[in-house]
């Protein structure tokens, strides 16, 4: 058996781009062995609202998506944050042949909170003690990171803080 | 332009042996680096032999994840896992593991249906792929039910069945059903404090606390009312009625419905709203009926991760279209940050609405941590509507 030759292969790439000010233009690419699709949003600061949206769909089986470009402007005005993987759906339909554009939609919106992200971990001190003293306030200051992940899991050291503040308050 | 961030997903599947599949896969992106790698059985997609490994990270605990991974082992990568790996690696060990391993799953599936195909045109090798799975949509891949089960969806059981039948047809119920509910009397000099948003299980599939166990520890941490705001959901009247009752505790029902413009808790509003609804249309039904429209949570998550740092003034804010259609805004709610809520109630105040506080608790520990206190006492849902128009509430820190 020919085991080291793939049987199949997938790329999905999502780039982050100022374009002006006020504005990110974020696009997820996917090429696999059935599917070629891009997907393209422009994101309005300060309140990362989706002002504009583009995208293509090639797959070897689905059937094409008819009105896709309608589907996809369905998700204009809607805000990057949390909640918006229910409002892409609701917006967008939840039909089999949408999902790959759905979930590339979704890639888009966190390809720019992770720009956003990375800002503020380009803060983090690189020394292990400024490090431990960065993230434990982060968790502090957002609280719905807390038990979250392995990282800010309850009883764990960077979380140990917080949970302190927290059973003095209740005491 | 500038590049200001990148992720590269790739992933491979070769095959192993008859039965199995063996995939790689790689998160590389400006912040994280890792890859996973495991088997899958061909016939029954389940996996096995979960590996994770960091090449770079962030926090010093970030590296614990790899613990978790070995949770997953085990798991049927079949249609509606995603939910299950969400839950579990991306909870327990890391969410961006879990957003790899997702990858990884969609490739297993794919890559079984190009492989039964392959089997099915040995017999008949004019069959094309697409033909193929028209005659078999899962490609060979067994249907969930006789897989190991995926985490079910909670669905709400009997005795908390929504208000439907008749008016599902866009019908709505008249406000004065509002009156079925009411309290017997309890009173409280100090101002009536009621926790006007919070959720349970099973009507609120995110939740973890029945109803029950929910007034409970309304009542144990002296709350004086409570109100049902589950996700798109509407409490029968006689339930509510029965669990005041049960109770010796004022239970009155709200509905946190999801729009374009995020999530609103509406009050005095007993239509049974299913999937997206536009803001507009939203308020156009509810003032129909003489109900109330609060923002939920209006800033969740704008002011993290750097949000912050993007210029989001008072004045900006309180631009922001949602504002058009309410009519209160939640400056307290118990899952966002301090920052979030005094960005509410800054826009609150600019804007001259009715604040309003809840918990948003989804299990009993959270509870009461926010809510609303009103200048007389609350008896039924006529009055907490009235004196939500007249503005005669505040939000409170009450636990």
């Amino acid at each position: 058996m020919s085991n080291n030759i793939l049987k199949f292969s997938m790329n999905r790439s999502t780039s982050v781009e100022k374009i002006n000010a006020t504005c990110l233009r974020s696009v997820c690419r996917l090429q696999d062995s059935f599917t070629d699709a891009e997907v393209a949003i422009e994101v309005k600061m300060p309140d990362l609202e989706i002002v504009a949206i583009s995208g293509h769909l090639q797959h070897v089986y689905n059937d094409e998506v008819k009105n896709l470009d309608e589907r996809l402007q369905k998700v204009i005005g809607i805000r990057v944050g949390s909640g918006m993987l229910k409002i892409i759906k609701g917006l967008m339909g939840e039909d089999k042949n949408l999902e790959q554009l759905v979930y590339m939609v979704e890639e888009c919106c966190h390809g720019v909170i992770l720009t956003l992200t990375k800002k503020v971990l380009l803060k983090a001190p690189d020394d292990e003690a400024g490090k431990f003293a960065f993230y434990s306030k982060m968790v502090k200051k957002n609280i719905r990171l807390y038990d979250r992940c392995a990282g800010f899991a309850k009883g764990t050291p960077l979380v140990a803080e917080l949970e302190a503040e927290e059973g003095g308050e209740k005491a | 332009m500038m590049l200001e961030f990148m992720r590269n997903k790739l992933v491979d599947v070769a095959r192993l042996n008859e039965d199995t599949l063996s995939i790689h896969g790689v998160l590389d992106d400006s912040i994280y680096n890792l890859e996973l790698d495991f088997k899958v059985n061909i016939n029954d997609l389940v996996c096995s032999a979960i590996e994770g490994r960091w090449l770079r990270w962030t926090t010093p605990q970030c590296p614990q994840a790899l613990t978790f991974l070995k949770e997953a082992d085990g798991f049927c990568l079949s249609e509606g896992i995603d939910n299950k790996i969400h839950k579990t690696v991306g909870r327990r060990a890391c969410r961006h593991f879990a957003n790899l391993f997702i990858e990884c799953a969609y490739a297993a599936r794919e890559t079984v249906k190009l492989l039964h195909w392959q089997e099915a045109v040995e017999n008949e090798p004019s069959l094309s792929f697409k033909d193929f799975l028209e005659k078999d949509s899962v490609g060979g891949i067994p249907a969930a039910d006789v897989m190991e089960p995926v985490e079910p969806v909670k669905k709400p059981e009997p005795i908390t069945s929504p208000v439907v039948s008749e008016k599902s047809s866009g019908g709505v119920s008249s406000v004065a059903d509002a009156s079925f509910i009411g309290n017997d009397g309890k009173s409280d000099s100090t101002g009536f404090v009621i926790d006007l948003h919070l959720h349970t299980s099973p009507a609120s599939p995110c939740a973890s606390s029945s109803v029950d166990a929910m007034i409970k520890e309304a009542k144990r941490i002296g709350l004086d009312g409570i109100c049902l705001s589950d996700h798109n959901y509407v409490w029968s009247p006689d339930v509510v009625r029965d669990l005041r009752k049960k109770h010796d505790f004022l239970v009155l029902r709200a509905n946190e419905i999801v729009t374009e413009q995020g999530d609103m808790l509406v009050y005095g509003f007993y239509e049974d709203v299913q999937g997206i609804i536009k803001l507009a249309e939203l308020k156009k039904r509810v003032a129909a009926v003489g109900g109330f429209v609060v923002a939920a949570h209006p800033f969740r998550g704008f002011l993290t991760f750097g949000a912050d740092d993007v210029g989001l003034t008072t004045e900006k804010a309180m631009a922001r279209e949602m504002f058009k259609w309410v009519d209160g805004v939640e400056t307290l709610n118990g899952k966002v940050t301090a920052t979030e809520n005094g960005l509410a109630q800054n826009v609150a105040k600019g804007l001259a609405l009715t604040a309003t506080g809840g918990s948003d608790a989804h299990d009993i520990s959270t509870v009461g941590t926010y809510a609303t206190t009103f200048e007389h006492e609350i008896n039924s849902e006529e009055e907490l509507l009235s004196a939500l128009k007249e503005g005669k509430c505040r939000p409170v820190t009450f636990r």
